[in-house]
């Protein structure tokens, strides 16, 4: 109404006025005819222009899993990039092979070391989170501040003191080194995580509790904790996959074979094979499948931390 | 709540991380800067104070400032391919349809994999005669262009930031995606229905309001593209002739290639105060940008 007596400025909601001849119904009309050519044009320029960049996004990966499938014979004629002829095991089953690419020692020390570095990482996030999330003290905030910088260290700046400290404390070239650096630079991130899922957790339930006489210890094992099952299941997925693709920290503080973990095992492989993509194809698809399984089976757990915590790697 | 325990209890929940943290982490920070004013060459204790040689040394040494060189152009590129392909993707796939979603997750895919694995399987696609790069470039007429890439000291640098970008990528978009879900679709339908074009909703209300999350976005590849050696070690070792060498390559060979730890620290605490003003940048930015929708 007080649009129609001032036409400056126009209502932002209203319709837009019609000039020219034609009656309103048949412009309208027009209006959705067009809307819908360009969408419909739109979409199929969208979609076609996505296409293919996924095709060229996909490139790397097929030519990793065709690579891996074909027999050395076929791979030397030339054929890197054709569907293999038959699958072949060859490659898988010498990359495994303990008198030759040996992959399945190194598999188990990434698992005995990205196991416990996930699961110590997450506890001691979990208490720091728990004591920041719930409990207001001084310098509260300051604290926070000082362990979630820690996200944002470049490791080269630890790199050459942690060196020196494993090799002082007797646990250079062992993968308890490696478990115990993980589990000190996964804090940051973990209690980031934590501490903003307790902070949602409402206060009542403690105050509950701490009015029927439980203690401040057995309110966090007994009431919280159970709670925070999907939060502990966000930083596992990403702990995980961090940990168990991270290259640097095992290839400065390991060195024997018995301590050498998959990606650091991967990489002196592609130095024994230099020539053989059957075999560097093969040891990458094994080196990626707990990766991959975790992003196939627990994808929106996974996205989930990496937008919370907003990353790190 | 809780006046009755002041800090007791809160700390003792905080005694045993703070522990971990302060000896694995801060204290090696701090002893990298003790490092760095010393002539350590990574055995023995017995290393020299040298005072600030080492930083009037690094100043002045051409491998460095070739290295810083690079990380710049490494850094620029980071903070603008990506983001832009990462933005494109993730406004081209924002609704929750089935092959948004099929789409979506092939995009991020690659960021479940191992710098390590990325830099092998790339390497075989910038091969000089077999990789697919060349393969398809002769293919289509372009033999000229073909080159090998990662020998090459005017594309090597380039072919290994394509390689990082695949990664970073989807990263960036699943960023973005999230930012979009705040945007409210009210907003988006008066824009269209006081006759807005799609160019106009998307510059003037789409991407003003996608601030937060590009602040986000530009702070952490910036952040985890200075700290990116993996995949140029694996790719090229920061070669040829140094071409693809970074601060973060340049730190690792000086240390554990020369055994110059005291000079590799003084490297490391330069990268590190890199860091440091984007980190202080970033705060700032995302604390003016949450003023701005408060």
């Amino acid at each position: 109404m007080s649009s129609r007596a001032q036409p400056h400025p126009p209502d932002p909601l209203s319709v837009p006025p019609l000039s020219g001849g034609g009656s309103p119904i048949k412009r309208e009309g027009e209006l959705i005819a067009r809307v819908n050519w360009s969408k419909l044009l739109g979409n199929a320029v969208r979609y076609f222009l996505l296409t293919i960049f996924l095709i060229l996004f996909m490139v790397p990966v097929y030519g990793a899993i065709v690579t891996a499938f074909k027999s050395q014979a076929e791979v030397a004629a030339g054929g890197y990039w054709t569907l293999p002829t038959n699958l072949a095991a060859e490659n898988f089953e010498r990359v495994m092979d303990p008198e030759d690419g040996n992959l399945g020692l190194y598999l188990g020390n990434s698992l005995l070391l990205t196991i416990p570095a996930s699961i110590f990482s997450i506890a001691l996030g979990t208490l720091a989170g728990y004591a920041l999330g719930k409990y207001r003290f001084r310098f509260d905030g300051l604290l926070f501040i000082f362990i979630v910088a820690g996200m944002f260290l470049p490791p080269q700046i630890a790199l050459i003191p942690v060196f020196r400290l494993m090799n002082d404390i007797g646990l250079y070239d062992t993968l308890w080194a490696v478990i115990i650096i993980h589990t000190a630079f996964g804090i940051p991130i973990c209690t980031l995580v934590m501490r903003n899922f307790f902070q949602v957790v409402p206060n009542a339930l403690r105050e509950a509790a701490l009015i029927d006489g439980a203690n401040e210890y057995s309110i966090f094992l007994r009431i919280m904790l159970p709670l925070t099952l999907p939060a502990l299941a966000v930083l596992a997925t990403l702990q995980f996959t961090w940990i168990w693709n991270d290259f640097l920290w095992p290839f400065i503080l390991t060195q024997k074979a018995d301590s050498r973990t998959i990606m650091v095992g991967i990489l002196n492989l592609t130095g024994q094979y230099t020539v053989d993509w059957g075999g560097q194809a093969a040891a990458s698809l094994i080196g990626s499948l707990p990766t991959l399984f975790i992003f196939v089976f627990f994808q929106r757990y996974f996205i989930r931390g990496l937008t919370l915590g907003a990353v790190k790697g | 709540m809780l006046r009755r325990h002041p800090w007791i209890i809160p700390a003792s929940f905080l005694i045993l991380p703070l522990l971990v943290y302060f000896t694995f982490v801060i204290l090696p920070t701090l002893n990298s800067l003790y490092y760095s004013f010393t002539d350590w060459v990574g055995y023995g204790t017995d290393f020299n104070f040298v005072g600030t040689a080492n930083f009037e040394k690094i100043f002045t040494d051409r491998l460095f400032s070739n290295a810083i060189k690079n990380t710049i152009i490494w850094l620029g590129l980071a903070m603008t391919v990506p983001t832009l392909l990462g933005l494109s993707f993730a406004l081209a796939l924002q609704g929750k349809s089935r092959i948004n979603t099929a789409y979506k997750s092939l995009f991020y895919m690659p960021i479940c994999l191992s710098p390590v694995i990325i830099g092998i399987i790339w390497v075989w696609l910038y091969s000089p005669k077999l990789g697919i790069v060349n393969i398809f470039l002769r293919s289509i007429g372009l033999d000229h262009i073909a080159t090998a890439w990662l020998a090459n000291p005017n594309t090597a640098l380039y072919a290994v930031f394509v390689a990082w970008a695949w990664q970073q990528t989807g990263l960036n978009m699943v960023i973005f995606l999230a930012g979009l879900t705040s945007v409210p679709t009210p907003l988006v339908e008066a824009a269209k229905v006081d006759g807005a074009n799609t160019w106009q909703t998307l510059s003037k209300v789409i991407i003003p309001m996608l601030r937060p999350a590009t602040v986000v976005v530009l702070a952490l590849t910036a952040i985890s593209a200075l700290k990116s050696f993996e995949i140029i070690w694996v790719m090229t070792m920061g070669g040829p002739f140094n071409k693809s060498d970074t601060l973060a390559v340049f730190m690792y060979s000086e240390s554990f290639r020369k055994f110059k730890m005291g000079y590799g620290s003084s490297a490391a605490v330069v990268l590190f105060l890199v860091t440091l003003v984007i980190i202080v940048l970033y705060f700032r930015f995302a604390a003016a940008a949450e003023e701005l929708y408060e």
